[in-house]
């Protein structure tokens, strides 16, 4: 997923996706029932929190939505199979069962997973949660065209039915009378739990239409449920009556609010003066305006809190394209960007990095190839006989982002490049600069997890496999055989061990090697909040960031 | 041809003339529209002290490179970011460091205006990418002038010709020019401009055989002028129909000149002195057009300045180093104020009886 605000998607299509073929081994994996410390807070209910959220909602249908925002209003809402604990720190990447009994039952071969559906559940509406939701849930992501058909291109008979439309999805099936869900892989893949566990996967009724329906949300099986959408206005969530966190083994709080608004406020200062206020008990996705930072900071500093989710800001560099087919070049601009002087382009709320794996993972292992060294940039330009060769350096226009392209503009040029800006509309720039017609030299981009795993950076940004004609998450086309050799071994991989681990941070090592980006910064986020509100209860997810369901009121 | 003095144009000051036997008559009959014009406009002071501000302002802008390199050592799209600068000899960060610095958050902040305590660099501050403002303004006028002026000539240019064709012609050709301008009359201005200039913004303009490349500022000035063109066309419209009935234009006719002829000998200079009105008043609304399209992020794209870029780059500073939104912004005030003053003194001159106004 990209820009943690705003970031509409430019997911791998589904050809890409089907195309990870690969036979293997995997092991047996026993499920597990986890019950977590992510109940209820007793005794903390309290009647209204409200929220000055930013535009980033797109929309309130699981199979649609692909925004942080989205997300962040919905995984209280509409709960997968399987989910993330409810809790702070590296925890919330541990996946435990949400409506499915247990975790999946993965073959010896990996490639066929099976989940027994808890009984007696029930939507907010009081309909029965039917296993055959999960399979008419899938395969209406193909009907609507989701972003996230990608992820489901591996099970068996994806293809057929991604072209079709119509028919079954022959790798899904699903017993109403057992709640027994068998997924049938074409390709063991390591992160397929994950996958089950986003909002994409989380079941809704079999008649849900195939189109939108944030205006006329279904039913919920989370502890909230949506009362009304008005987009670009409001949201409104009060509780789902048949909700119950002890039947799914307390992995889902019941929540605190008895009932959450989210207002819908464009402006950065208007959000921060609406908390302030009192209007809104939290600045929803809206950074503090870098202004007004120490002066809140100064009188409201105990109603901050930064965090820092995963995600890595890059320049990519297009290794098809002149002067960047070079590998001294690429690597030229990694010596001549000093990462210090990003940092405070983006307002100092950020940490440097020339690794593509954010350090809040496992797998992560700092490497230091390029300290900021501009005469051995320019000596490597020179070398490669790239002096005065144009380029054109893209971004979009939103946030701070477009001065960290202005700042490359003028690192390119004082290393004998003759580099230009072209800074478009945000709506269309992924799916611009995503396209081989486009052919991007060099650009701007970031990424922030879709799940927590390398998989969704590595073989989803830099697997040459993947690369497609439109709709490319590879901008730098880059594509290194041994690379992608590795990516599909680890791929095949049931489990992170150590082992694992080290082989994805040496692969990052290897890739950046070569160069294909300009790894620059991890951003560092702040949540402010009203006085009013108790922050000895927050919890900010790995993946979801703040959770509103566990918030309590002084 | 141009007519003959009337005595439409006798005005009260010849008359005042006259009585106190200072002119003779014959004297005043000599005297061309022109003429008359500039004793009008000669005697409004107010006009001449704000066209000399506008003069001063390009004269300014101009040397914005001599400005650059030589007083504040720098160039309009160099980042000083971790660079200090002395200021009455303290080392100061151009843009200070950010964080969490003992235990506070701490944002990082470009350097205010340092009023010449620092050799002259910085005198109006940095931007978050420690370019300095004072250059950039320098630059970004330079930019606003030339859309401005281009996109006014480039819009009175077309507006004329088109004009001159349907009110000479009329009937089907008329019909058509005027349906032209309904059609973008039916369009706000901003959200015209935003629409072209977004879409060009992207893969630029390639077509007829001319080709303007993205960024370019060609775009800005070509989709200004373009949108603004019936708003100029439809008044000069009224007055050539106008003039199209007046009995020299029938003599022209009857001594066998062409259409080309009337239009560009009999018709033209009537209409120029509303047609200089038309174009100095442009200019200013088409100055504030280019901000507010830039503003918006469809007109002049960065790193480029201009007056526009300059207010959106500043906005996010607004309450911490408020001459970032304010230098640009006082420019823009004080380059339209004064071409609108000196405007509606030629106009006063040129058209005493007011026909033109710039409406939108």
């Amino acid at each position: 997923m990209r820009s943690n605000r705003w970031k509409w998607v430019g997911l791998v299509a589904l050809a890409a996706a089907v195309a990870v073929v690969a036979a293997g081994c995997g092991s047996s994996k026993k499920a597990t029932s986890t019950s977590s410390a992510g109940g209820s807070k007793s005794g903390k209910t309290f009647p209204l929190f409200k929220i000055a959220t930013d535009t980033g909602t797109d929309y309130l249908d699981p199979g649609l939505s692909y925004t942080v925002e989205g997300w962040g209003v919905m995984w209280n809402v509409y709960l997968p199979l399987i989910g993330y604990k409810h809790v702070n720190g590296p925890d919330g990447a541990t996946i435990v069962p949400y409506l499915a009994q247990s975790l999946p039952t993965v073959s010896s071969d990996g490639k066929t997973y099976t989940l027994t559906l808890r009984s007696g559940l029930k939507y907010s509406d009081g309909s029965p949660v039917k296993a055959s939701d999960f399979k008419a849930t899938i395969e209406r992501l193909f009907k609507v065209d989701s972003p996230g058909v990608g992820f489901f291109g591996n099970i068996v008979g994806a293809t057929a039915f991604g072209k079709t439309k119509k028919g079954s999805l022959t790798g899904i099936t699903a017993d109403d009378a057992t709640g027994k869900i068998t997924i049938q892989l074409m390709a063991p893949q390591g992160d397929f739990e994950n996958i089950l566990a986003t909002e994409f996967a989380a079941p809704l009724p079999a008649s849900a239409p195939a189109k939108d329906t944030s205006s006329s949300p279904e039913p919920s099986t989370g502890p909230y449920m949506i009362q009304s959408y008005k987009p670009n206005k409001q949201i409104v969530e009060v509780r789902n009556p048949n909700f119950s966190s002890s039947a799914l083994d307390n992995n889902v709080p019941t929540g605190n609010p008895d009932k959450v608004i989210w207002d819908v406020i464009g402006d950065d200062s208007v959000a921060l003066q609406r908390v302030i206020s009192g209007q809104d008990d939290w600045e929803g996705y809206h950074p503090i305006p870098p202004d007004r930072l120490s002066s809140v900071q100064s009188k409201y500093g105990a109603d901050i809190k930064t965090f820092t989710p995963a995600n890595t800001y890059y320049f990519f560099m297009n290794t098809t394209q002149p002067p960047f087919d070079k590998v001294q070049v690429r690597q030229a601009v990694n010596y001549a960007v000093d990462r210090a002087a990003l940092v405070r382009v983006y307002g100092g709320l950020a940490t440097t990095t020339e690794n593509i794996l954010p350090p809040t993972y496992p797998q992560y292992k700092k490497h230091d190839f390029y300290p900021y060294d501009l005469a051995k940039a320019k000596s490597l330009i020179k070398a490669a006989g790239a002096t005065g060769a144009s380029v054109t350096v893209w971004n979009h226009d939103r946030g701070l982002d477009p001065k960290a392209s202005a700042y490359l503009v003028s690192v390119l040029n004082s290393i004998g490049l003759k580099a230009k800006e072209k800074v478009i509309n945000s709506g269309v720039y992924w799916t611009t600069v995503g396209n081989q017609a486009t052919k991007a030299q060099i650009g701007f981009a970031d990424w922030f997890q879709d799940y927590p795993h390398p998989l969704d950076w590595i073989d989803v940004l830099l697997n040459g496999e993947r690369i497609t004609q439109t709709h490319n998450n590879n901008y730098a086309d880059y594509n290194s055989k041994a690379v992608n050799a590795k990516i599909d071994a680890l791929k095949k991989q049931p489990t992170l061990t150590s082992s694992v681990n080290s082989q994805w941070a040496a692969l990052d090592a290897t890739i950046m090697k070569d160069a294909p980006w300009v790894p620059f910064l991890n951003r560092q986020f702040t949540d402010f909040f009203n006085s009013s509100v108790d922050l000895s209860c927050y919890e900010n997810h790995v993946l979801y960031e703040f959770d509103y369901a566990t918030i309590c009121k002084k | 041809m141009a007519q003959p003095v009337t005595e439409s144009e006798f005005t009260l000051d010849t008359a005042a003339e006259l009585a106190a036997g200072e002119r003779s008559a014959a004297e005043i009959r000599g005297r061309s529209p022109w003429y008359l014009a500039w004793r009008r406009l000669r005697r409004n002071y107010i006009a001449f002290a704000f066209l000399a501000v506008f003069l001063v302002i390009i004269a300014a802008c101009a040397l914005a490179p001599v400005y650059a390199h030589h007083v504040a050592h720098t160039n309009f799209d160099t980042n000083h970011i971790l660079e200090t600068v002395n200021v009455s000899g303290h080392p100061t960060p151009v843009v200070s460091a950010g964080g969490i610095i003992k235990g506070k958050l701490v944002a990082s902040i470009p350097i205010g205006p340092t009023w010449w305590h620092a050799g002259g660099k910085f005198v109006l501050g940095a931007d978050a990418n420690g370019r300095d403002i004072a250059v950039r303004l320098l630059y970004g006028g330079r930019t606003s002038l030339i859309v401005g002026i281009g996109s006014s000539a480039i819009c009175v240019f077309f507006a004329v010709i088109l004009s001159l064709i349907a009110g000479y012609f009329g009937g089907w050709i008329d019909f058509i020019i005027t349906r032209f301008y309904d059609l973008f009359y039916a369009f706000p201005v901003i959200l015209l401009g935003i629409a072209l200039g977004a879409a060009l913004a992207i893969n630029g303009f390639h077509h007829f055989g001319i080709t303007i490349q993205s960024g370019s500022i060609w775009i800005p000035t070509l989709v200004i002028s373009y949108v603004l063109i019936p708003y100029v066309g439809r008044p000069l419209r009224g007055q050539i129909l106008s003039l199209r009935q007046k009995e020299f234009v029938e003599a022209a006719v009857a001594q066998g000149a062409g259409p080309l002829r009337i239009m560009f000998s009999e018709l033209l200079p009537n209409i120029m002195s509303s047609v200089l009105v038309f174009f100095t008043l442009i200019i200013a609304n088409n100055i504030v057009l280019e901000a507010a399209l830039s503003f918006l992020g469809a007109g002049v794209q960065p790193p480029t300045p201009s007056w526009g870029t300059l207010i959106a780059d500043g906005k996010d500073l607004i309450a911490t180093r408020p001459w970032l939104a304010l230098a640009p912004g006082l420019a823009i005030v004080l380059t339209v104020l004064s071409l609108n003053v000196f405007g509606d003194g030629l106009r006063d001159a040129l058209d005493p009886r007011a026909k033109v106004r710039v409406e939108h």
